[in-house]
């Protein structure tokens, strides 16, 4: 099985890329900052639940990355829209 | 063996993840924030999917793990196009190091009409780039030419 | 793009027809597929060119990863060292690709490269509105955007 020192590292690298995500997202001093912090820590958890599932061996995870991939997307379109609204720019 | 290659893999993929979240950090303006955040986030979590894939060694878990990476692969780009130009156009200030700004010379905010500076000037040529020109491929062509504004 | 779903399902009959849905016997239904394709395409239009499109797939493949390797690199160096060495801009590239396709194609993949992001088309879609971070020198940065833009049409026409 694998080295759990390696599983430790990836964890702690992982987790402070999320915490400096999280800064980003408090202090981003426009919405599309804040938009772009969000979407990079929906990636990050991604990963965190990737790394869980390779820790654990129950491959069930993987399910939950796919649906937070999925939903990640589909937020940024939407607060793209959201921005975007009140211009004739109809495309 | 394998273990070493799957552990190369997980560092690598959480090493890229946290330059992205330092390149937010430390990055001036929001696009080149969005530089490092995409790109380097997607092909991370690619790499820790390949990890996950290699470490189970199995086809529904490897489909699964292909699945990721194609999500992340086709979306990252398009919620980055997004998201910039929606930024952009709401105005959120360039950094003051920009050496160049040629899209807001172009753009015409009374309209909304994004010039190419091309207009007037000859219709384009069908290009083929070397390749064979081939029937399939010149009955999907449109021939008229563009009409100049 | 017809070419490579035919080929896809030929492989699936494969598979189905032998029994067998291992990744090794459906890649090898892909081959015989493939080759199959390759000696009909001179008979069908829709196929026309389909054989030499996937070696260039492959070879696009390749020469995308080691863009996305070098320029990864390159931003990674720049965030990292405290002094920025970038000089930001937006440029316009005039395109050649011209279907709505193609234009995505392309935009998806200067996205994925590392220092450049395509932010809007033009209104007659001729020129597309690149950011990128290292200006330094725009002529050659743009010479880099057409080889690119020059393989991806060599597979979609």
């Amino acid at each position: 099985m694998i080295n759990p020192l390696v599983i430790n590292i990836t964890y702690l690298m992982l987790t402070s890329a999320l915490l400096l995500s999280f800064v980003r997202l408090a202090k981003g001093p426009s919405l599309p900052d804040r938009v772009v912090a969000l979407e990079l820590v929906a990636t990050i958890v991604a990963g965190i639940v990737g790394t869980h599932a390779i820790d654990t061996g129950v491959a069930s995870f993987l399910d939950i990355a796919i649906v937070l991939a999925l939903t990640a997307f589909l937020a940024a379109i939407g607060f793209a829209r959201f921005l975007e609204r009140g211009g004739p720019r109809d495309d | 063996m394998i273990e070493w290659i799957l552990s190369t893999f997980m560092i690598v993929g959480a090493a890229l993840m946290l330059l992205a979240a330092i390149g937010i950090i430390r990055l001036p303006d929001l696009p080149t924030r969005m530089h490092a955040s995409t790109k380097s986030g997607a092909l991370g979590t690619s790499l820790i999917m390949i990890a996950v894939a290699l470490a189970f060694m199995d086809t529904a878990v490897s489909a699964r793990a292909f699945a990721i990476i194609s999500f992340i692969i086709l979306t990252a780009p398009v919620a980055a196009h997004v998201i910039g130009r929606a930024g952009y156009f709401v105005g959120v200030p360039l950094w003051e190091g920009t050496v160049k700004d040629a899209l807001k010379e172009s753009y015409d905010p009374e309209t909304h009409q994004l010039h190419s500076g091309l207009e007037g000037k000859e219709p384009r040529k069908s290009v083929t780039y070397g390749v064979a020109e081939s029937p399939a491929t010149k009955d999907l062509e449109e021939p008229e030419p563009k009409k100049p504004e | 793009m017809i070419g490579f779903f035919w080929n896809v399902l030929l492989a699936l009959a494969w598979a189905a027809l032998s029994g067998n849905f291992s990744g090794l016997n459906f890649l090898f239904g892909f081959v015989l597929g493939y080759g199959a394709l390759a000696l009909l395409q001179r008979e069908l239009p829709i196929l026309h060119g389909y054989s030499q499109r996937v070696p260039r797939f492959f070879m696009f493949m390749g020469f995308f990863a080691k863009e996305l390797l070098r320029a990864n690199l390159k931003v990674a160096f720049d965030v990292l060292t405290p002094p920025w060495h970038m000089q930001p801009g937006v440029i316009a590239l005039p395109i050649k690709a011209e279907t709505d396709l193609e234009i995505t194609m392309l935009a998806n993949f200067i996205s994925l490269t590392p220092g450049t992001l395509s932010l809007d088309v033009s209104t007659d879609r001729r020129v597309l509105f690149i950011h990128a971070m290292f200006l330094n020198d725009e002529e050659e940065l743009l010479t880099e955007l057409r080889e690119i833009e020059r393989r991806i049409l060599e597979i979609m026409r």
